[in-house]
């Protein structure tokens, strides 16, 4: 071990994967939060799973994400707290992520948003202009998402980047204009947003015949879903508007994968020619597709519950059994990501109402 | 084969024999299916509203009650040949084993007999002697979650004489075209005013002649469908959106007495019907009801197990499961097939993941409960009731929306004339 107290020493991790080992660290986050969250404890207590018996990460007790719901999960004082969106119908519990070390998230973003989203030819000529259609962390201050994107921007966005997002919602009449500026030029820029922002903004394209063509080489960070909308778009539908709207070819979206339980984020490497639907994990993550019977590992190219092992967690919980369903896709490791990559299939059902006409999606889109 | 279409033979314009068919398969059941366009639909309607009507109307009261309560009873026979080619296939489908799927058409079935459908028709307008008007279709679009769910706006409309178009889920379109057949093969004016067919939902192109020709819009969705559809045609839909229910026990109520009750309204339909509970309130011992409940759900998961579940559904309940265990709650040991029981101190209302899920909420006392339930106002279809405390809440329950209010074991068997949505069911059509 490094002698260095666990948040020194899994913030050096992040910044250099070869200064530590993921397997000791993985069990001195455990350690730090099994002391320091009582009911995180007796949970482990009961499963006789203690820093004297655990001897691998995988056999750290996970946190299912919904007790973000309902429990104030953190190690230290908080000093940051991200809230879930709650955008589905009916009262709802909202997820809340209390973040003692919120410099390891920013280590995290740091580490890994690069290595997926800025190649080379984004960068060469300095910082690349940016455009967020996400709202920024002071109009939403609750928002993981807001936070890293407020990063990305103030550590890698060029002096012309933007925030096109108003009072209500994009503002695509500010994102059009800039656009048409970066159009006219040659450096290639990069367009940050969650899947309805952006499809708003390629829909009101379409409806004013406008087609654009962003400088070759520019990328399209893409993260979320269709959640809120009336009717649901296919991706392919969503790629061929952003071909047709910003002359954005697939292979430059880069799509994310991230939520307010946990510290990182995983991304597609479609940028250097991977599958598009494939996510990876920088290196202090790993990523298993569980059984959802039995909670154990499933078997290979079976479907399962997505369990995520964050050392960027360490102010929460570490290991999370998150709400996703996924399968694991192995692939050689590489210095810049863990081994598994996953595919997502969809979110467990639980969490809608349940009533006669349960099968809502049998009017809209069956 | 089984057939996902049910159209009259005799209808001019489009005979049975005349539609596009071909063999499909879903959920591994093979049947045939027809194919639509708005053309085909257009006349289809304009057809119900003409002969369909004309037919209806000579058909007597004490005719359509006997058609109709031998077609009941052929569906309630599990040994009748209806039953016996529908069963495993809709089973599959609605995703109920097959004890679970009888017990089911039991439950929907049993409230539309012929007695409750006498006594509904008793409560109907007296109909207009000569009247020359012919009644546009209604148009029902069913939900597949509930199976045979498609008698209970079709005889409301029969008893009113109006010709019914019924649009199965694409989900299960099977029931419905079976039992207008059979229907039909009792009374064959009745299945000159009722179709039964289906198509891919929400196609506003295909769907727009079919809007325009019809009366009354029937639909079961959720509010994102339903508010499409409203939008398609104002003024005439008459919506049944998500609801959810609930019990309420006072701390008189013994545990073991009230426990098979409440696990029938848990388990049948899997919880996937409106009426199924998904919480429970008391002010009596939350731990031994717990056990009770457990125990009763387990021994039901023998007598109807549970369908095949969905990796999404799965992952829900272990969620449940898994925040249960991490804040220290009390749940009784229970096979994740024979369902999961939470004694939650939180009293917030949350909605079940299914599966036979049920928090289980101790109060000090009940009179709090409809403030608790206030933010679901319009979301709440009912409540089982069993002691003092509970059933003197039946007036403020009913003034959040709650349309059944019963003893724990039969909120799931209404009979016709329950209120759906608050909604007379023949006041319902106009």
């Amino acid at each position: 071990m490094t002698g260095l107290p666990p948040v020194a020493a899994i913030t050096r991790f992040l910044d250099d994967p070869t200064s530590g080992d993921f397997d000791e660290l993985a069990l001195v986050a455990f350690e730090f939060q099994y002391r320091r969250i009582d009911a995180y404890r007796r949970l482990c207590d009961a499963r006789g799973a203690t820093p004297a018996t655990v001897r691998r990460w995988q056999d750290v007790p996970a946190v299912p994400a919904s007790a973000f719901k309902t429990l104030p999960l953190a190690a230290a004082p908080s000093r940051r707290a991200f809230r879930s969106s709650g955008t589905t119908a009916g009262p709802r519990r909202r997820s809340v992520h209390y973040q003692p070390f919120p410099q390891l998230y920013e280590s995290a973003v740091d580490a890994s948003f690069p290595v997926f989203c800025l190649p080379a030819t984004l960068t060469a000529g300095g910082t690349p202009p940016m455009l967020s259609l996400i709202p920024t962390s002071r109009q939403v201050p609750d928002s993981s998402l807001s936070f890293m994107i407020d990063r990305v921007l103030a550590r890698w966005g060029g002096a012309d980047s933007a925030t096109a997002f108003g009072l209500s919602g994009v503002d695509t009449a500010a994102a059009t204009a800039w656009a048409k500026e970066r159009a006219a030029g040659e450096r290639p820029v990069l367009v940050l947003a969650t899947a309805l922002a952006l499809l708003q903004w390629l829909e009101r394209l379409r409806a004013d015949r406008l087609h654009l063509a962003l400088p070759a080489g520019s990328v399209v960070f893409e993260t979320g879903g269709f959640k809120g909308r009336e009717r649901e778009v296919t991706r392919a539908e969503l790629l061929a508007l952003l071909e047709e709207g910003l002359a954005v070819p697939p292979e430059r979206v880069v799509r994310e994968y991230g939520m307010t339980e946990l510290s990182s984020q995983f991304y597609t490497r479609s940028l250097t020619g991977g599958d598009p639907d494939l996510f990876f994990g920088p290196p202090w993550t790993r990523v298993r597709l569980l059984e959802p019977r039995s909670l154990e590992p499933c078997a290979p190219g079976e479907p399962g519950l997505v369990a995520v092992f964050d050392l960027a967690n360490l102010g929460s919980a570490v290991h999370v059994l998150t709400e996703d369903l996924g399968v694991a896709e192995p692939v050689p490791s590489t210095p810049t990501a863990s081994s598994a990559g996953f595919r997502l299939l969809g979110r467990a059902a639980g969490a809608e109402l349940r009533g006669c006409s349960l099968t809502a999606e049998e009017l809209a889109r069956s | 084969m089984l057939r996902d279409h049910f159209v009259s033979r005799r209808r001019g314009a489009t005979p049975a024999e005349d539609l596009a068919t071909e063999p499909r398969e879903l959920a591994g059941v093979r049947y045939t299916a027809a194919a639509w366009d708005p053309p085909a639909l257009e006349r289809l309607v304009s057809e119900l509203a003409e002969t369909g009507a004309a037919a209806l109307a000579t058909v007597d009261d004490r005719a359509l009650l006997d058609a109709w309560g031998q077609t009941v009873e052929t569906f309630l026979d599990p040994g009748s040949e209806e039953r016996r080619r529908l069963d495993p296939a809709l089973a599959s489908l609605c995703r109920l084993s097959e004890a679970g799927l009888g017990a089911a058409l039991e439950a929907v079935l049993g409230g539309v007999r012929r007695g409750p459908a006498e006594r509904l028709l008793a409560e109907a307008p007296p109909r207009a002697v000569g009247a020359a008007a012919t009644p546009s279709p209604v148009v029902v679009f069913l939900a597949s979650n509930l199976p045979a769910l498609a008698v209970q706006p079709l005889l409301p409309a029969l008893l009113r004489r109006r010709p019914v178009l019924l649009k199965s889920p694409s989900a299960e379109p099977l029931f419905a075209p079976a039992f207008a057949a059979a229907l039909a093969g009792h009374e064959p004016r009745l299945g000159e005013a009722v179709a039964a067919i289906t198509w891919r939902g929400g196609d506003a192109e295909l769907e727009a002649p079919l809007l325009a020709g019809a009366g009354k819009i029937l639909a079961y969705g959720n509010e994102t469908g339903l508010a499409d559809l409203e939008r398609r045609c104002p003024g005439r839909l008459v919506a049944y959106g998500p609801r959810t229910s609930l019990a309420a026990l006072g701390a008189e109520v013994p545990p073991r007495a009230v426990a098979p009750g409440l696990a029938r309204d848990v388990a049948l339909f899997d919880q996937r019907g409106c009426l199924s509970i998904q919480a429970v309130y008391t002010t009596g011992d939350a731990h031994e009801l717990a056990d009770a409940l457990a125990e009763e759900l387990r021994s039901l998961a023998r007598r109807w197990p549970a369908g095949p579940a969905t990796l999404g559904e799965l992952a829900a309940v272990q969620q449940v499961r898994q925040e249960a265990d991490l804040r220290g709650l009390y749940r009784p040991p229970l096979a994740l097939d024979a369902g999961t029981v939470v004694v939650e101190p939180e009293p917030t209302f949350l909605a079940s993941p299914g599966r036979r899920t049920v928090r289980i909420h101790p109060l000090p006392r009940l009179h709090n409960l409809p403030a608790i339930l206030a933010p679901w106002i319009g979301r709440l279809q009912g409540a089982a009731l069993a002691g003092t405390e509970a059933l003197a809440l039946r007036s403020a329950l009913g003034s959040l929306g709650l349309s059944r209010l019963t003893a724990p074991g039969e909120l799931q068997s209404p009979d016709i004339s329950w209120h759906n949505g608050g909604r007379h069911p023949l006041e319902a059509l106009g």
